[in-house]
């Protein structure tokens, strides 16, 4: 047997974030070139390859900060992510806000890093989608930190009342940061949650990138006909909240627990389900060229790209959506406005 | 003849805008909470809902920052929503929206995004409105990046200026004096535009500048009908309080010498302090300190005997006006 195209774009795209992410950790401080905060997603790269094959253009994702794989698995640019780690103008957002922020509309890619404002607008984009009639959906990803801030649940009571075409998709990685989920909540589950709000929810527990697609398929097309959907997958972050060094010695999590979820890697998993495939490593090689090529050309397209020079004038456009003629008002003041005694309320 | 004059009031200027960007353009939306029902938010959106159906008008639950992000994402994906909070207080609950997504979006884009959105903020200033009511968050707005914030002071320039605040590309906070609803003014009937960068001169003089703001420029305009000298005294309205031209400031303070900033709001870290630091800086000398009529650094009392004290009246910028001259 060999691999089919949908095993070769999810493995292609596990692989891709993995090895993207190993090769920032290894320069990050040998070159000291990417002066940003950086939250990396070894561990989780999962939920991003699965749903990958079946995202068009036109749909949208709105990320919590460790994004890296949604962004490239949404067929975001290498090269302008690697310069936007660089602070370099030729960035997705032309070196202003970094990794955290990592938003790219030609991919309608957004994210930020103030917990669940982006999840929350996520809903915007899908309720845009259904008042103009298009097909599209939106993906909004958060962490299960994200999950205790009120404006979630406020987000998903109007995904269910306005019928939005959303998916919510929650990684669970159990650490806030450094704290427990047990130290926030009362369980490991939102789904439970999530579920009286009267939106269809799931939580998958699985180290199967391919069993976890064929689900997220499923939900995808039922979420492209208006019904929102929560799912949950338990994951973990391999590295450390932020940074390319590990943060054991804050001794917040055991190495014994680490290890175990090592153990049950997505990307070991996988060389395992497809090793049987006669062209695995004939392709698995291929892969492996094409991504160390890109990642390279990545590389030098941001050290070659300039630093901005201005920003200011960024903030407001101060332009117009039609062609405006201002009236000059002259109107006279005087009688005309009388004042008036405000009325209870 | 005598030609009938076409007037409004402030609530019926703001309703013939709402009702015109919604014909204009299809992608203009309201939403908040009871927008579509009861008082009609101060009869500002009375008959929408009939003319233009539910999809473009609708009520919410009472959930500010998820109506607030959710505008911001219809805004990026395009639409052009007007979101409404009955009272400004509760915009508190959006600051996450408008300090860390909003205000930023072209900013963190490289200017490659828009933001085209307009959120209503009323102002409930007087009748025993209290603490949680009453009080406006102007200055707030203002001092963060990337936001307008407009604040109307007659029915003809709430016209113009909400049109501006639809079609303009950038986040628009439009503040609203509950106190202006019910004044009346001649108001056009064609949609027309005002250009919120630019600020108002009301009355052309060269003894005094009042500068002031919203429900501020009433007052003053009430103060200046009760002295002899009307012609003595120059009236700017600052229409938008955040990234205004100075030009007409500057050039009339240089004329007068003299300042008088009226303003409904918190005195400490006003717009009017902010206005006589860049005069300051910019090395424009007055002839006398100037003045700022502005609320107490309090919050608002509901009893009625210290309420009435609590507002700028016209009586006390007749007197600073008098004390100057």
């Amino acid at each position: 047997m060999k691999l089919t195209n949908l095993e070769k774009k999810i493995y292609f795209n596990l692989k891709l974030v993995r090895k993207v992410q190993l090769d920032i950790i290894n320069r990050y401080h040998q070159g000291d070139k990417m002066k940003c905060p950086m939250h990396f997603c070894t561990g989780q790269e999962m939920m991003p390859a699965a749903i990958s094959p079946y995202l068009n253009r036109a749909d949208t994702i709105y990320s919590h900060h460790r994004s890296h794989g949604y962004f490239l698995c949404k067929n975001g640019s290498l090269k302008k992510m690697f310069a936007e780690f660089y602070g370099k103008i030729t960035g997705t957002n032309g070196g202003l806000a970094g990794s955290q922020e990592l938003s790219d509309s030609v991919v309608n890619f957004y994210s930020g890093t103030i917990l669940s404002g982006a999840l929350a607008m996520g809903n915007g984009s899908a309720f845009a989608s259904k008042y103009k009639s298009k097909k599209n959906i939106t993906i909004s990803v958060i962490g299960d930190g994200g999950m205790e801030e009120g404006i979630v649940y406020e987000a998903i009571n109007l995904a269910y009342l306005y019928k939005l075409p959303i998916l919510f998709i929650c990684e669970n990685n159990i650490y806030s940061t450094h704290t427990h989920i047990l130290d926030r909540t009362n369980s490991y589950n939102f789904v439970n949650k999530i579920m009286p709000h009267g939106i269809k929810c799931l939580k998958f527990n699985t180290n199967n990138v391919f069993q976890l697609s064929k689900k997220m398929k499923k939900v995808i097309e039922t979420v492209r006909t208006g019904k929102p959907h929560f799912v949950e997958i338990q994951t973990y972050r391999f590295g450390s909240h932020v940074g390319p060094e590990d943060d054991d010695h804050y001794n917040y999590r055991s190495l014994k627990e680490r290890e175990m979820w090592k153990k049950k890697d997505p990307i070991l998993k996988v060389k395992k389900i497809l090793s049987t495939r006669k062209d695995f490593y004939e392709f698995d090689k291929k892969f492996e060229k094409n991504i160390s090529n890109k990642i390279k050309k990545a590389y030098e397209f941001a050290e070659a790209s300039k630093f901005p020079t201005s920003y200011k004038q960024l903030n407001l456009s101060n332009s117009y959506s039609k062609k405006i003629k201002f009236y000059n008002n002259n109107i006279p003041f005087g009688g005309l406005q009388e004042g008036h005694k405000p009325k209870p309320y | 003849m005598k030609k009938k004059v076409r007037i409004l009031t402030f609530s019926q200027a703001i309703q013939e805008a709402l009702a015109q960007s919604m014909k204009i353009d299809k992608n203009v939306f309201i939403f908040g909470q009871g927008v579509d029902k009861t008082a009609l938010v101060f009869k500002t959106t009375q008959g929408l809902k009939e003319k233009f159906g539910k999809k473009r008008i609708f009520d919410t639950p009472n959930a500010e920052q998820g109506e607030t992000a959710l505008a911001a994402g219809a805004a990026n994906s395009g639409l052009r929503p007007i979101l409404i909070h009955h009272r400004v207080d509760f915009m508190a609950y959006t600051f996450d929206q408008l300090v860390n997504w909003i205000s930023l979006w072209s900013f963190k884009s490289a200017g490659k995004n828009r933001m085209p959105l307009v959120i209503r903020g009323i102002i409930g200033k007087g009748w025993g409105q209290g603490p949680q009511h009453a009080k406006t968050l102007h200055s707030m707005f203002a001092y963060i990046p990337g936001l307008r914030v407009v604040i109307p002071s007659s029915p003809s320039e709430a016209k113009g200026l909400l049109l501006s605040s639809i079609f303009l590309n950038d986040p628009v906070i439009f503040l609203e004096y509950r106190a202006l609803y019910n004044t009346k003014e001649y108001v056009p009937l064609k949609p027309y535009f005002i250009d919120i960068n630019s600020p108002r001169i009301r009355y052309v003089g060269n003894k005094i500048t009042i500068i002031a703001i919203g429900s501020g420029v009433l007052t003053s305009i009430k103060a200046i009908e009760k002295i002899k000298s009307k012609s003595e005294i120059e009236l700017i309205d600052l229409r938008e309080i955040a990234n205004f031209n100075y030009d007409k400031i500057f050039k009339s303070v240089k004329k007068t010498g003299k300042l008088i900033i009226v303003e409904d709001g918190w005195e400490k870290f006003s717009i009017a302090s902010e206005i006589i630091s860049v005069l300051s800086q910019k090395g424009i000398k007055l002839k006398k300190p100037p003045v700022k009529i502005c609320w107490p650094n309090s919050h608002v009392p509901m009893s009625n005997p210290l309420e009435s004290k609590y507002y700028p009246h016209e009586n006390q910028i007749v007197k600073s006006i008098k004390k100057m001259i």
